[in-house]
């Protein structure tokens, strides 16, 4: 297929998104070459190895309906099991500790029923928003003026609903609910099926995890796409675009190529140069959909102690800096693993102290869930995505009031022969690793149907989004 | 007869470092987002009075009574019929300081200020230890 040009695609990014988007190119016969500016792959995936407990430090949950992401791992091997939840969850609340079963959580008749009311706006204003194309809602600009903390001053939620609701914030978007557009809460439920969907571990998008870790199949498909495909250490500065072209620059050199697959967080689309500029429309929304903070801990000790007290690992507190854990153990480890999240206001002032200091607060967080024993851990690890030079934040973008209504549609739309790929421009299930691997082979379909694909078979071939666009 | 909330955490700050965040009172309004300035009238010892603003009340008069060099702080606001005590203690723990801040209600009416003002004052305590920590470790 290669003429006169180095290479068919290139592809900007070694993430799940980038990766996935380089091996439906291959698989459509076309040429690829992968340029990663981390010196690893999996982008928003990592991994560590701490006391022989295998941790995730990115992306780490799926659920039953991440079709994508699951498939993938089959191809390449990768296994999965049960996030473990047999057992009592906690709640630290207002100074008590209490435990609790399935979603009923213990805050007083008031605050549940408040909640309840709060949830079911929520749920009832998400299914007004078109999944993917969240701009063509009814009052979309008017949700998109809102944030969802200003939206929840004026429901007159109550202070637990607030303080809940900043939980899934910081969770969801590393972010704090007074810094979040509505627009792209109510639609983000949408895409994920709904609240339980999105939030629940049992049937929900943390039901599993992978047993070799989420990077792992990030390192395989990298190797599958064959020696010499991805080139690792080696960020794009600069696009050059014509029509049916475009040249990559690195500091390695020039690359040409008939297409590009920008895979990066839409925030870090900001550090290319691209010759001509992108449209207005296009520059806007690298630099106002910027990513959260979140940043993750994992303290790893010679039992999972906390089940022998009945307890599921599980917990929810609204002190900080750890505010969410999981007991994160695989089946191929004796070990135990909680898994803590810390993010949004506490994530900005926690990545900020000490590596020293970072570890006392985090385990003075879990000794205050689970009692002293959390304080001696064989291991421990924490990874600040916030800090990371070529990601900028994570787990997704959050962009504010105003950046939604006006500026989604540009996240997939393409420039010429650059397209965009990342987890952010999937259509479900973005900002997770399904949505990352869903975005890259749409990119590589796209892509296949302009190179590949005779005019009636372009037709054919289009999704309904596509159709819409061409 | 009382109403309390503390707060503990661990921190690597030494205790002269998070002591002078205690005992200086121009630290209060960057380590408490409740506060808009304090003044304390004079050396530190049990019986030391001073002022403190909280944004959107009056002024109010605060006396140490308990001052243990680089180990714990209380002082006290009088209150018709109840008294608030916000306390400060340190010690060694672990890998370094349990720094722990507290605020106990005691007087007839306590379980009224409990109702209205206690919860805004628990919530706070974690975020103020916190920024209590972080800001010893600065230098």
């Amino acid at each position: 297929m290669t003429d006169s040009v180095d290479v068919d695609v290139v592809v900007v990014g070694a993430g799940l998104s980038g990766l996935a988007a380089a091996r439906g190119l291959q698989r459509h016969g076309l040429s690829v070459k992968v340029f990663e500016a981390l010196d690893r792959v999996g982008g928003r995936v990592g991994s560590a190895t701490v006391a022989e407990a295998h941790v995730d430090l990115g992306g780490t949950f799926v659920g039953p309906d991440h079709d994508r992401i699951n498939a993938l791992a089959d191809e390449v091997g990768v296994g999965r099991c049960l996030t473990h939840e047999a057992g009592d969850n906690l709640l630290l609340w207002r100074k008590d500790r209490k435990r609790y079963r399935g979603a009923l959580l213990p805050i007083g008749a008031t605050s549940l029923l408040d909640l309840a009311r709060i949830r079911s706006s929520l749920e009832r204003m998400s299914r007004r928003i078109p999944v993917g194309r969240p701009w063509s809602a009814p009052d979309a600009a008017g949700l998109d003026a809102q944030t969802l903390g200003t939206w929840l001053t004026a429901r007159h939620a109550g202070q637990a609903a607030k303080d809940l609701l900043a939980v899934v914030c910081k969770t969801s978007w590393g972010c704090e609910p007074s810094e979040i557009s509505l627009l792209h809460v109510l639609h983000y439920i949408a895409q994920a099926g709904g609240l339980d969907p999105m939030l629940d571990t049992r049937g929900g998008a943390q039901e599993q995890h992978f047993v070799e870790g989420a990077h792992e199949v990030a390192v395989r498909v990298a190797r599958a796409l064959g020696p010499d495909t991805v080139r690792l250490g080696s960020p794009v500065l600069r696009i050059d675009r014509s029509d049916d072209a475009v040249t990559v620059h690195t500091d390695d050199g020039l690359t040409t190529a008939r297409r590009v697959v920008v895979a990066v967080p839409p925030a870090m689309r900001h550090r290319i140069r691209f010759v001509p500029a992108l449209p207005a429309a296009h520059r806007h929304l690298a630099q106002r959909w910027s990513p959260g903070v979140l940043s993750k801990i994992y303290a790893v000790y010679d039992t999972p102690f906390w089940r022998e007290q009945g307890l599921s690992g599980m917990t929810i507190s609204d002190e900080g800096p750890v505010f969410i854990t999981f007991d994160a153990g695989s089946p191929d480890t004796s070990r135990g693993v909680l898994l803590g999240f810390i993010g949004g206001d506490y994530a900005r002032e926690w990545d900020a102290v000490d590596a020293a200091e970072r570890r006392v607060r985090a385990l003075s967080a879990l000794a205050d869930l689970f009692g002293e024993r959390a304080l001696t851990p064989r291991g421990y690890i924490d990874q600040r995505w916030g800090e990371e030079d070529w990601l900028g934040g994570g787990p997704t973008a959050a962009p504010g009031p105003g950046a939604v209504a006006s500026l989604h549609a540009r996240l997939t739309e393409p420039v010429g022969p650059v397209h965009w790929a990342g987890t952010e421009t999937a259509r479900r299930w973005a900002g997770f690793m399904d949505g990352a691997v869903a975005a890259g082979e749409r990119a590589a379909r796209e892509i296949a149907v302009e190179l590949t694909a005779t005019p009636e078979e372009k037709a054919r071939r289009c999704t309904p989004e596509e159709k819409a666009r061409r | 007869m009382t109403w309390s909330r503390r707060h503990s955490q661990l921190t690597t700050a030494t205790a002269p470092r998070l002591w002078e965040r205690w005992t200086n009172a121009a630290y209060w309004q960057l380590d408490d987002p409740g506060v808009a300035w304090a003044q304390i009238d004079g050396p530190l010892t049990a019986g030391t009075t001073g002022v403190v603003k909280e944004h959107g009340t009056p002024v109010q008069r605060i006396e140490f009574t308990r001052v243990e060099h680089e180990r714990a702080m209380d002082f006290v606001i009088r209150l018709p019929l109840a008294t608030l005590t916000v306390t400060h203690d340190m010690e060694p723990a672990g890998e370094g300081l349990r720094a722990t801040h507290g605020v106990v209600l005691d007087g007839p009416l306590h379980r009224l200020y409990a109702a209205v003002l206690g919860g805004r004052l628990a919530r706070r305590l974690p975020l103020v230890v916190r920024n209590v920590t972080a800001g010893a470790l600065k230098r």
